[in-house]
């Protein structure tokens, strides 16, 4: 009953804040992408959504990362750790370690060049996780944002076998001292979740923060967005496009 | 007891004597009992008491009546909308009624060192009222169960003064070892 209640006063109150919020997003616009204060970056122009309302699917996260910019992509992994509070594992080895991002060095034996790239979960169009998932807890947001829901997650690991990029880690110990926006425990699947509190709360995530521009984060909907020009100006690839899973993150330089 | 010893007073016999006898040791466990009742029962009859710590907000969302019987279902709503539909807030840009994250910032308990206490210390505000109803929670295997920072920087968190160094009788946190030093004699009464 209680929540009826509430939800009347929602219904009430919701232009006043709707229109706020738009004037604040759209009066910051004018400042052409500018930084608005650290850590917040202004990148929702259009399907601006206020923080009382579901996510949709006007709008698909993505990220592009230009690995042709040399950046140290251990900051950004450094960066994710702080964020989610990982790395706190005391007893796992560490291979068992969670990692939301991975570098990956790859080299070509023939000509010898060689690059690192940051791998984290590719948040694809149609997650094979979700699919081979028993209970519903690996999950897709309406806006494409792919993580799990630990409440639901019975730690069986099928979505691990099933991603092809290796995104997802599985805790083996008690944890404690979590971050609280970051609940994680034993017996429970993660993987990145492209910080999607950050995201809600119209951030960027952490490692395109850290990554000094090699990353950039936007709506891959919204034609104007940065994100979407420079794909359409100088295009993108996804790694293992080949299994038409149309991942949300796309790379430059591989 | 005391029925025994009016009932036998008249008639003078070994037995009342040696009841007079161990009259002070009687009285003496007499008032240990009550005292140790104290202990163990309220006032109002069923079962030990329980002593629920201060929150430090101003109100909750609701009457602490109902926020007995309801907390579950807000928590289990609230945490749907959130993780799986985004939702973060009310439409007036307050917590929602379900964010573990604001029961914890307003119910975080602090000890004698003034350190918040962990979810494995009796007086944690979850444990103190769970661990009295034998329900255990899983809820703090994934979330963090104090505050983050020292809670100064939360909306909600001016803490009162709660000094939960002194255990009272009453109280839920009570070991064998507390009642001991409650009423150490107890123990020894039984020869």
């Amino acid at each position: 009953m209680t929540i009826n209640i509430e939800n009347e006063k929602k219904d009430a109150m919701t232009t006043t804040v709707e229109s706020s919020r738009r004037n604040f997003i759209f009066g910051s616009v004018a400042a052409a992408g500018l930084t608005v204060a650290p850590g917040m970056m202004l990148y929702q122009t259009a399907n601006a959504r206020s923080l009382s309302e579901k996510a949709t699917s006007k709008v698909r996260w993505g990220m592009l990362v230009d690995t042709t910019k040399d950046v140290d992509w251990n900051k950004c992994v450094d960066a994710c750790n702080t964020e989610h509070g990982l790395g706190n594992e005391s007893k796992s080895r560490n291979d068992q370690k969670t990692q939301y991002i991975r570098v990956v060095d790859v080299k070509n034996k023939g000509t010898g060049y060689s690059m690192s790239l940051p791998v984290m979960c590719q948040h694809c169009e149609k997650p094979p996780c979700v699919d081979v998932c028993p209970t519903g807890a690996s999950m897709k947001r309406p806006d494409g944002i792919v993580l799990v829901d630990r409440h639901r997650c019975i730690g069986c690991r099928y979505c691990m076998m099933a991603c092809p990029y290796k995104a997802r880690s599985f805790v083996h110990e008690v944890l404690s001292d979590q971050k609280e926006n970051t609940p994680r425990g034993k017996g429970c699947v993660e993987s990145c979740n492209m910080c999607v509190n950050r995201i809600d709360n119209g951030q960027e995530p952490a490692c395109v923060e850290a990554s000094d521009g090699a990353i950039v984060f936007g709506d891959l909907n919204n034609p104007e967005s940065a994100i979407s020009k420079i794909l359409a100006k100088h295009g993108g690839k996804q790694i293992r496009a080949d299994l038409k899973l149309n991942p949300g993150v796309h790379y430059q330089g591989i | 007891m005391w029925l025994h010893l009016n009932f036998n007073f008249g008639f003078n016999s070994s037995f009342v004597r040696k009841s007079l006898k161990k009259l002070p040791l009687t009285v003496a466990s007499l008032a240990l009992i009550a005292g140790f009742n104290t202990v163990n029962a309220s006032q109002d009859g069923l079962g030990p008491k329980i002593t629920i710590p201060e929150s430090s907000g101003e109100k909750c969302i609701l009457p602490s009546s109902e926020m007995r019987r309801q907390h579950p279902d807000l928590l289990k709503h609230d945490r749907i909308q959130t993780l799986r539909e985004g939702v973060r807030a009310k439409v007036d840009g307050s917590q929602l009624d379900g964010s573990l994250k604001q029961c914890v910032n307003c119910h975080a308990t602090k000890d004698e060192s003034n350190k918040f206490v962990r979810i494995d210390n009796d007086q944690h505000f979850c444990v103190s009222c769970h661990k009295y109803a034998a329900v255990s929670i899983d809820c703090f295997q994934c979330h963090r169960d104090i505050p983050e920072g020292d809670g100064e920087f939360h909306a909600l968190t001016n803490h009162k003064d709660a000094n939960y160094g002194n255990i009272t009788p009453g109280t839920s946190s009570l070991t064998s070892k507390d009642i001991a030093n409650v009423a150490p004699e107890v123990i020894s009464d039984d020869n």
